[in-house]
């Protein structure tokens, strides 16, 4: 029973990852019709509310499918989603890389690096701006990307130096302004 | 765990040149570098925080591999930031190396998002957790910015090159076209255009 549901579980997720194109983003549409639309896992309001969690929460946000998985079968679940998501593409990857260390001279390796570099560069800047756009980001959040991108330029402040200045300065305004600046 | 399958690297002792640059890292400094960044990054940011960590402070993997890797991690499928912490723990340490990064960037994230899917109903109930978590990721998107400039400031100056960067960027985040028509046209037409350009080189040396 339970192992029935761990299988449905990779059986669904793990030709996912292979599609994975550009990152976990490309593949929500296709999770959202599978586990809502065809498993019935979840409605799609919970999927909508999972989704925004996967987004707040540090790493990779592909884990939203640690959460749908736990939905499904408790942890178990909730790891047989994460290693189907991530394992077929971490062995693709790994070939590839593979190859790449060993043919050093080839001129197929020198031409893949020269070319994918600025269709990589492209989609990176795309990425920021998406987000930007799906969250309706204010004036405020506005403030703070060009800030913390303007940090980065002078200074080489952590991962933790910045978040923790954000949860304190945003904790601050919220408490002496409300939400009326937000 | 996640990735322990792909670390059997007895074939990579045999190559000549060895895929591992840079000074020797331990695997749990390594995991625990990885571990932390697993840990604090928020926003969709974590290529751009394990440039900041992994290559400006460790200087662990020069700044041109990491180029080669966001390449890569970017072109292929799968989650970004694991293509990335596999790549990069691979140049570190070989296999087991991008095993460890995996594990390491992937385990602080998944316990936390358990917990906050445990949590979650009795959070969503306070305004100030959305504006906080709103700048969590608005703090991300700027670091983000900030690791495509620095990249984008390492690309050759050549027309073809702008061109394609500039109609994926239109393409993708104004067009809002889905990944793989995007990745099917302009990968094979740039990497076409630079194979015909290293050829042309090789051959006039």
């Amino acid at each position: 029973m339970l192992l029935d549901r761990v299988l449905d579980i990779i059986w669904v997720f793990a030709p996912m990852s292979l599609l994975s194109f550009g990152g976990g983003q490309a593949i929500i549409p296709e999770m959202q019709h599978k586990t809502v639309d065809i498993h019935h896992w979840l409605d799609g309001k919970t999927f909508a509310d999972i989704f925004g969690l996967s987004r707040a929460a540090p790493g990779p946000s592909t884990l939203i499918v640690a959460l749908i998985g736990w939905q499904v079968a408790g942890f178990a679940g909730a790891l047989a989603a994460t290693i189907a998501i991530f394992l077929p593409s971490s062995l693709l990857l790994y070939a590839v890389s593979t190859w790449w260390t060993r043919n050093p001279d080839s001129p197929m390796r020198e031409a893949v690096d020269r070319g994918l570099a600025p269709v990589a560069t492209g989609l990176f800047f795309a990425g920021p701006v998406v987000i930007l756009q799906s969250a309706h980001a204010g004036w405020f959040e506005m403030a703070t990307t060009a800030s913390v991108c303007a940090i980065l330029f002078v200074t080489r402040a952590g991962p933790y130096a910045i978040a923790m200045s954000i949860v304190a300065i945003y904790s601050l305004c919220y408490a002496a302004f409300g939400a009326a600046i937000f | 765990m996640e990735a322990s399958q792909p670390d059997k690297p007895e074939p990579q002792d045999s190559v000549p040149a060895p895929p591992v640059v840079g000074p020797v890292v331990g695997l749990w400094e390594l995991f625990f570098a990885f571990f932390r960044l697993g840990l604090m990054t928020f926003g969709g940011a974590v290529q751009s925080w394990l440039r900041q960590d992994i290559i400006l402070r460790r200087k662990w993997v020069d700044e041109d591999a990491f180029v080669t890797g966001l390449s890569m991690a970017t072109v292929l499928p799968g989650a970004n930031p694991v293509n990335m912490s596999l790549y990069l723990g691979m140049r570190i340490r070989g296999g087991i190396g991008g095993a460890v990064a995996v594990v390491g960037i992937v385990l602080p994230a998944f316990c936390i998002i358990l917990l906050l899917g445990l949590a979650f109903h009795r959070l969503i109930g306070f305004p100030i957790v959305h504006f906080v978590l709103a700048g969590l990721a608005a703090s991300g998107v700027g670091v983000t910015f900030f690791t495509a400039l620095g990249v984008a400031k390492r690309l050759p100056r050549d027309m073809f090159n702008i061109v394609i960067g500039v109609l994926v960027f239109v393409a993708s985040a104004i067009l809002r076209l889905p990944m793989v028509p995007i990745v099917a046209v302009s990968v094979p037409l740039s990497i076409g255009y630079a194979y015909f350009q290293v050829k042309r080189a090789r051959d006039a040396a």
